[in-house]
This record gives structure tokens, C-alpha cells and sequence, in this order.
């Protein structure tokens, strides 16, 4: 994660004003330059396409159709290319979409809008996404641990593994789950091991390729 | 074909082979007996010799299709009673008989008479044929008494023995009853003449055409019957009056049979019209067959139009009351209305078919029936249509409104809600920066609240309608569903695009309600749901491998049934006990807006 000499520059895609308006305030008192605050994704597109963005906050469901516009934006943008970070907001937690949003490549979160009232939260997603990281909700993973499939693989995993699990699946770095749980780092690598080959996942140096491995290997069980 | 039937066929024909062989019997004898000088012409003979062939034939004919079996049993008779009065040569010395034979040797007319009055019904229809009838019958007994008693035989017939039933020896008294019984033939036959023109005149037209041998027949008959009268008081024949009467004779059964067999058809065709009627043919179809049941090529069948308030043919063409065969008069209408006075139609048909009432009375009441019944018909099939779109209107309904509380719900409660979340916490933060601690932490417990809230809230609108059903369709809900259930369920959905939405909804419902059973009773450790696209329908599958038994009435089925039919699709469920439960379910895409 960089510490930005210069503030990462955003631009936040919203069609309700009154939480686009806080949700750049909460932006900009963590530190990030909110560039531009639009309320539908064709804009947001245009302001991508102008450059100099180092991430995007997007609303799912915006106009005309209400649907998935921002994910539509999203790969739109991974489409023409854009590599900077994309962080969606969604009234719902839905792992579908989670999954959509983290095969549209790394760089890319999924938030529900609630945690606008955790500001940390919402800057270090920002942030996370910026460089490249991933970020996925908490209750989409507990959404997805909870599901329940016959012969479960996740059965085979101890109570610390799934606890680990939970937060890979998150988007955490293993520094990031040893500072959570309060784990040497040394000690979280063993168990990413273990976990990677309890559940048949390949060791993937890319951080966003576990994520998304762990979260489709969650969403296929 | 039945064995009763076929042995009733064999005991008729070997009947009419004996009949005819006897008859053939006494016309050979008598002609080979007759000595040479005496014969009549070979030709008048050899007609002679056919008329009971052709009355031994009808006869057949008329016990497979006549109307009772009096006439066929006249028909087979007739031939025994053809005696030949050369016949008398042959047995001209057999005293015991010959008086018998001789005294019956008229009766042919008598049945012929009877059979005549018989048409076309097979039985003596009132009062005065019966009264004929038995005049003739009580008459023709009479003369065989006579002949028996009083008859001596004539030199010019035959060289018999003396009769050995004769009482009196009264030349006088027989020759009045001989002269007197063939008077009373002739005045009977007229008097049947007549009756039967009369009859024949007031007759449907049809009727008449077939049967026109009728009249002729018997106008020839009476000739005969006027000329044997003659000719016996005169003692001399005329060849060709007697070769007319021997045709006219044997055509009156040709004709009788040909009569009732038109009848027959003509009664068919009506039921035909019937028919066609029960089965709710349209209007060109029962105008042709309407003019093939009256044999009327000209008939029209006008129907009332209620919006133009006047009468038009099946292709448009309105009655037009001004042609000149209007004016001529060739046409006759008749009005059809229903019987609450309501014009139905009009029937435009030729002027003689006027005389056959009874028949236009039988077409009109099909006509009115057809009629009734395809109103009644059309006004359910309105109706069902009716309820069927509005039933699906108030379904289409039912899901906007779902789907715009869950939209209201989405853009304004959860917003404001968030966004009050996202104050509180910079109250909070401000809180702690001025150093008022246990503020920041009373905001803290309140935003987690709130937090709290948000999730029910979301819970609920999911419930009232999945915002991803909407985004994502079945290929993403379905799952979704599926990942709620706490039984392990297997999915295949194949629909990756988009279905109309009132089909998905529909879809959704479906495997919701199911899965919720599944979860519920069926104690399952497994379960499957499949959607496919089949033949322009959509095909859901859920199956469990639970303990089976489930009802079709139990209120998760019902409401799967109805909000199925309500879209014109259709269920199934197999649930027998121990092996799990199916629901099949077809959902036609078509009707429907995307």
C-alpha cells in the first residue's frame, strides 16, 4: 500500500446527492481529492476516460435501468483498459456480484453502503483498490461460509483456517489477517498454506487471483 | 357383422328363393299346360313372369331400410298370389284345390292396394286406410267363400272338375258376387288414388322428385284395374292396356322402396345438420351443409349483425330485399330468432321449398340451437379470456408494486439511513476530537444500531422483491436462492439471457415456495433445481431426495398452482411416499413483454 505523496485522486459515482455529498466528505477527511461526484456511470465513464483517476466509487444500481450499472461500468472501463481501482457500493450483499466484480480483474471492491459510517473502512478500501488490492464485504463472506453444500470442503478446515479463510476471502494480505488476529506473520503463511491445500487452491503470488480463487471456490461449493 | 343379422339375411333370402321359384313354378306350368292355340304372347308372359321377380326383389330391399316390415312382408306375399289364371290348366283336375286358388287369384291387388296405402310411413296412418284396408280384406274373403260355394269353372279358363264344395248350383248369384267383388276392387282402388295424389301434392318437394313413380304407377294400376273390369265383362284383352298395367304394377314397389330410401337419406342429412350443429361448425360450413340437407343450391343463410343492425352472409354480403328474384317472388325468407325475440338469422330459399314446412321448421330449430350454443360457447370463451388477462394483469400488477416498494424502499429509507449513519459517525468523530468520550461511544452503540436496522431492513425489501432477480434474472437468483436454503441444493439453470419478466417472477416464486418446502418437510439431504428452455416454454425442476408425500393441496402446492395457471402454464408433482419429491413446472414464453 503507497503512502501517496500527492492524495489519491477519486471520483464518486452516485445517483442519490445526499450520499455521494457524504461520501466525498468522508473521502476527503481521510486524505483522498474527490475530483468529481456524478450520478450515473456514462459520466463516470467520461471522467475515467478523461485520466488521471487513481480510483472510482460506483454505486450498483444507478439509471436509466437500475440494475448493475456500475458493474457495467466497471467492465467497461477494464474493457477500454483502465487499470485503476474500482470500489462498488451495493445496498445489498450479494455474493454474485461479489464474484462479478472480482472477475472483472484486480483492482476492484465490493462494499455495502452502510460502511460509509465506518470512514476507515471506506478510505482503506479506497486505497486498497488504488493499489491494486481487493476488497469484498464481510457479510458477502459470511453470506458465502454460511451456505451449505453436501460433502463441504470447508469441513475439513480447523476453526483458525476458516477464520483466516474469511478474511483471505476478504481481500486481507496475510500481513493484513496476522495484524487482525493478532498472529505472527509466520504463523498466518503456515496456515494460508494449509488452507490453499485442504481446499486443491494453487499458490497464487497475484494477491487479487486468491481472492478471487477463494471466493469462487466459496461461491461453487 | 352381428350373427343374429346375418342368419336373420339368410332365412330372408332362401324365404324370397322359394317364393320366387314357386311362383316361376306356376307361370312355366301353366304356360306349358295352356294348349298352344290358347297361350298368350311370350313377350306379355315373360312381363307376366317378372312383375312378382320384381316385387320378390323390393321385398329385399325394403326389410333392410323400410320403416317396419308390413311392406316387405306384403312384397314376399305378392308373388304367391300372382297366379296366372293358365296356372288353373295345371291343376284343373285336383277338385280339392283349384276352387282355392281360384278364389284367391285377385288377392295380388288387394295387397298391392294395401302396400300402396302403406307409403311411406309402413303402417296404415288413419281411419279411412283402415277402413279400406279391411273393406278389401273383408271383401276378397267373400269371394273365396263365394268361389268356394257357388263357383263353377269357366270353359274359356279351364277343363276342371266339377267343384266339390258347391252348395247350389246359382250361376246367376255367382257371376253378380264375381262382377260385384272386381267393382269394388276398382272403386277401392280409386278411391286409394285419389287419397295418395292428394298426399303426393301436399308433399315436400324432394320427396315428390324420388317418389314421382308413385302417382304413375297407380293412375296405371286403376287403368288396369278399369280394363281387367272391362275386359272380363267384355271377355276379349287389349295387349298394350295389358302390358301398361304389368309395368305400372311392378313399379309401385321400385317406386315405394325408392321413396323411403330418399326418406332415409333425407332424415340423415338432417341429423348430419344436427350434428354439425353439437360440434359448432362456423357459418360457411352450416350454410353449405344447410343447402345440401334441402337439396336448395340456392339457399342463403343471412346472419343478424348486431353492430350494423341488419342481416349479411357468411362472406359479408347483406340481404338485399330489392333483387328482381325478390321481386319475382322466386325466394321465400325465413326469419330465425332466438326465443327471447332476438334476430338470428334469415334463410333465403327457394320458393317450393315453402310447401315442406316441416323440414324448415327442423332446419330453423338447428339453426337457433347452432346459434345459441356457439353464443354461449363464444360469451365462456370471452369471459375465461377476460378473466385469464385480468388475473394475469393483476399478477403483472402485484409484481410492480413489489418491485417499486422495493425500489422506494432501496432509494429512500435505506439512503436516508445510510446517510444518517454517515453523520452520526462524524458526530461521533467530532464528539471524541472535542474530548466528550462518552458521547463517541453512545454514537458508536447508536450507529451499530442503526447498522442493525439496515440489515432487517434490507431482509425485508430482499423479501418483498430480490433487487437481483430484477439485475441479474434466474441465472443469478436462482443460485442465490439456492444458497439460502439450508439443504445442500444442486443447480442447472440453462436460461443465461433474459426471460419476460412476469416468467421469471414466476420462476422465482416457484423455486422459492419449493426449496421452502424442501427445507421444511421434506427432510431431504439433497436437492436439485433445473431451469431449461424447452420448445419455447421454460421447464423448472425441483426435485429433493426427501421422504416423499407431499400433497398437491397443501397451501405451498396450491400457491405454486395458481401463480403457474395464472401465467398459462402449467404443474406437476410427483411425490410418492420414500421417493423425495418432484415439481415439474412449464411456464410458456410466449404473450409475454420482455
Amino acid at each position: 500500500m503507497e503512502t501517496p505523496e500527492r492524495p489519491l485522486r477519486v471520483a464518486i459515482a452516485d445517483d442519490a446527492l445526499l450520499l455521494r455529498e457524504g461520501i466525498a466528505k468522508v473521502l476527503a477527511d481521510g486524505g483522498l481529492e474527490v475530483v468529481a461526484s456524478v450520478g450515473t456511470g456514462a459520466e463516470l465513464l467520461q471522467v475515467a476516460a478523461r485520466g488521471g483517476l487513481d480510483a472510482a466509487v460506483l454505486d450498483i444500481r444507478m439509471p436509466p435501468s437500475y440494475r448493475d450499472e456500475g458493474i457495467v461500468a466497471l467492465e467497461e472501463m477494464r474493457a477500454q483498459g483502465s487499470t485503476i481501482g474500482v470500489l462498488l457500493l451495493s445496498m445489498y450483499a450479494t455474493p454474485e456480484y461479489a464474484l462479478r466484480v472480482m472477475g472483472a480483474g484486480s483492482g476492484t471492491g465490493y462494499l455495502l453502503k452502510e460502511r460509509v459510517s465506518e470512514p476507515q473502512t471506506l478510505v482503506r478500501a479506497v486505497e486498497t483498490v488504488a493499489s491494486g488490492g481487493s476488497v469484498v464485504d464481510p457479510e458477502v463472506v459470511e453470506q458465502l461460509v454460511q451456505r451449505t453444500r453436501a460433502d463441504d470442503p470447508l469441513s475439513r478446515l480447523t476453526e483458525r483456517e476458516r477464520s483466516v479463510l474469511e478474511l483471505m476471502a476478504q481481500g486481507y494480505s496475510n500481513g493484513g489477517i496476522a495484524q487482525t488476529l493478532f498472529l505472527g506473520l509466520k504463523t498466518v503463511e503456515t496456515h494460508v498454506r494449509s488452507i490453499l491445500q485442504k481446499l486443491d487452491l494453487e499458490e497464487s503470488p497475484e494477491h487479487h487471483r486468491r481472492v478471487l480463487a477463494v471466493l469462487t471456490l466459496l461461491g461453487a461449493r | 357383422m352381428a350373427p343374429g343379422r346375418k342368419g336373420r339375411i339368410i332365412r330372408r333370402t332362401i324365404v324370397i328363393a322359394l317364393v320366387v321359384a314357386a311362383s316361376l313354378t306356376m307361370e312355366i306350368t301353366g304356360f306349358i299346360a295352356t294348349p298352344e292355340a290358347l297361350r298368350r304372347e311370350v313377350s306379355w308372359t315373360t312381363l307376366h313372369t317378372i312383375v312378382p321377380l320384381v316385387f320378390a326383389a323390393c321385398a329385399g330391399v325394403a326389410w333392410a331400410i323400410g320403416p317396419s316390415r308390413l311392406p316387405a312382408r306384403l312384397m314376399v306375399v305378392f308373388p304367391l298370389v300372382w297366379i296366372p289364371l293358365s296356372f288353373l290348366r295345371v291343376i284343373e283336375h285336383v277338385a280339392w284345390l283349384w276352387p282355392f286358388v281360384y278364389g284367391v287369384h285377385l288377392w295380388w291387388a288387394v295387397l298391392t292396394g294395401i302396400l300402396v296405402l302403406l307409403y311411406p310411413r309402413g303402417r296404415l296412418i288413419d281411419g279411412v286406410d283402415r277402413w279400406i284396408a279391411g273393406i278389401a280384406l273383408v271383401t276378397s274373403v267373400g269371394y273365396l267363400l263365394g268361389v268356394l260355394l257357388l263357383g263353377q269353372p269357366s270353359p274359356a279358363v279351364c277343363d276342371c272338375t266339377a267343384n266339390p264344395y258347391l252348395v247350389a248350383d246359382a250361376p246367376g248369384v255367382f257371376a253378380v258376387i264375381d262382377v260385384g267383388y272386381r267393382l269394388i276392387g276398382v272403386l277401392l282402388a280409386i278411391v286409394i288414388a285419389v287419397r295418395l295424389l292428394v298426399r303426393w301434392v301436399r308433399g315436400s318437394v324432394p320427396a315428390r322428385t324420388v317418389a314421382f313413380l308413385m302417382p304413375i304407377a297407380l293412375i296405371a294400376w286403376v287403368i288396369t284395374l278399369a280394363t281387367q273390369a272391362a275386359a272380363y265383362a267384355s271377355g276379349g284383352a287389349d295387349l298394350v292396356l295389358d302390358t301398361v298395367s304389368l309395368v305400372a304394377i311392378a313399379s309401385i314397389p321400385v317406386s315405394f322402396v325408392a321413396g323411403i330410401a330418399h326418406a332415409r337419406n333425407m332424415r340423415a342429412r338432417v341429423a348430419d345438420l344436427m350434428r354439425i350443429t353439437r360440434e359448432g361448425a362456423d357459418r360457411g360450413l352450416w350454410a353449405e351443409s344447410l343447402a345440401r340437407t334441402l337439396r336448395d343450391a340456392s339457399v342463403r343463410v343471412y346472419w343478424w349483425d348486431e353492430e350494423r343492425a341488419r342481416y349479411a352472409d357468411a362472406s359479408g354480403e347483406p340481404l338485399d330485399d330489392d333483387t328482381p328474384a325478390a321481386r319475382r317472388g322466386d325466394h321465400g325468407l325465413l326469419p330465425v330468432s332466438s326465443p327471447t325475440g332476438m334476430p338470428i338469422a334469415v334463410i333465403r330459399h327457394d320458393r317450393v321449398l315453402t310447401d315442406n314446412m316441416r323440414l324448415l321448421d327442423g332446419v330453423s330449430s338447428a339453426l337457433r340451437l347452432s346459434v345459441d350454443n356457439g353464443r354461449l360457447r363464444s360469451e365462456i370463451e370471452r369471459t375465461l379470456e377476460q378473466v385469464r388477462q385480468s388475473r394475469s394483469r393483476i399478477l403483472e400488477a402485484g409484481d410492480e408494486a413489489r418491485r417499486r416498494i422495493e425500489r422506494d424502499l432501496h432509494d429512500g429509507a435505506q439512503q436516508h439511513l445510510v446517510s444518517l449513519g454517515m453523520r452520526l459517525r462524524l458526530a461521533a468523530n467530532q464528539a471524541r476530537d472535542r474530548g466528550v468520550e462518552p458521547l463517541g461511544v453512545e454514537l458508536d452503540g447508536t450507529i451499530m444500531m442503526l447498522n442493525q436496522a439496515l440489515k432487517e431492513l434490507r431482509e425485508l425489501a430482499h423479501g418483498i422483491h430480490p433487487s437481483l432477480l430484477s439485475s441479474g434474472g434466474l441465472a443469478l437468483a436462482v443460485p442465490e436462492l439456492a444458497g439460502r436454503c439450508p439443504v445442500p441444493v444442486e443447480i442447472d439453470v440453462q436460461p443465461e439471457g433474459r426471460l419476460p419478466e412476469v416468467v421469471e417472477s414466476t420462476a422465482y416464486f416457484v423455486v422459492s415456495e419449493a426449496l421452502a418446502n424442501v427445507a421444511k418437510h421434506a427432510q431431504a439431504t439433497r436437492g436439485w433445481v433445473r431451469a431449461a428452455l424447452v420448445d419455447g416454454e421454460l421447464e423448472l425442476v425441483v426435485r429433493d431426495n426427501g421422504v416423499g408425500g407431499a400433497s398437491a393441496e397443501g397451501s405451498g402446492m396450491l400457491g405454486i398452482a395458481d401463480r403457474v395457471d395464472a401465467v398459462g402454464g402449467r404443474f406437476r408433482l410427483d411425490s410418492e411416499h420414500g421417493a423425495g419429491t418432484t415439481i415439474t413446472v412449464h411456464i410458456p414464453l410466449a404473450g409475454f413483454a420482455h
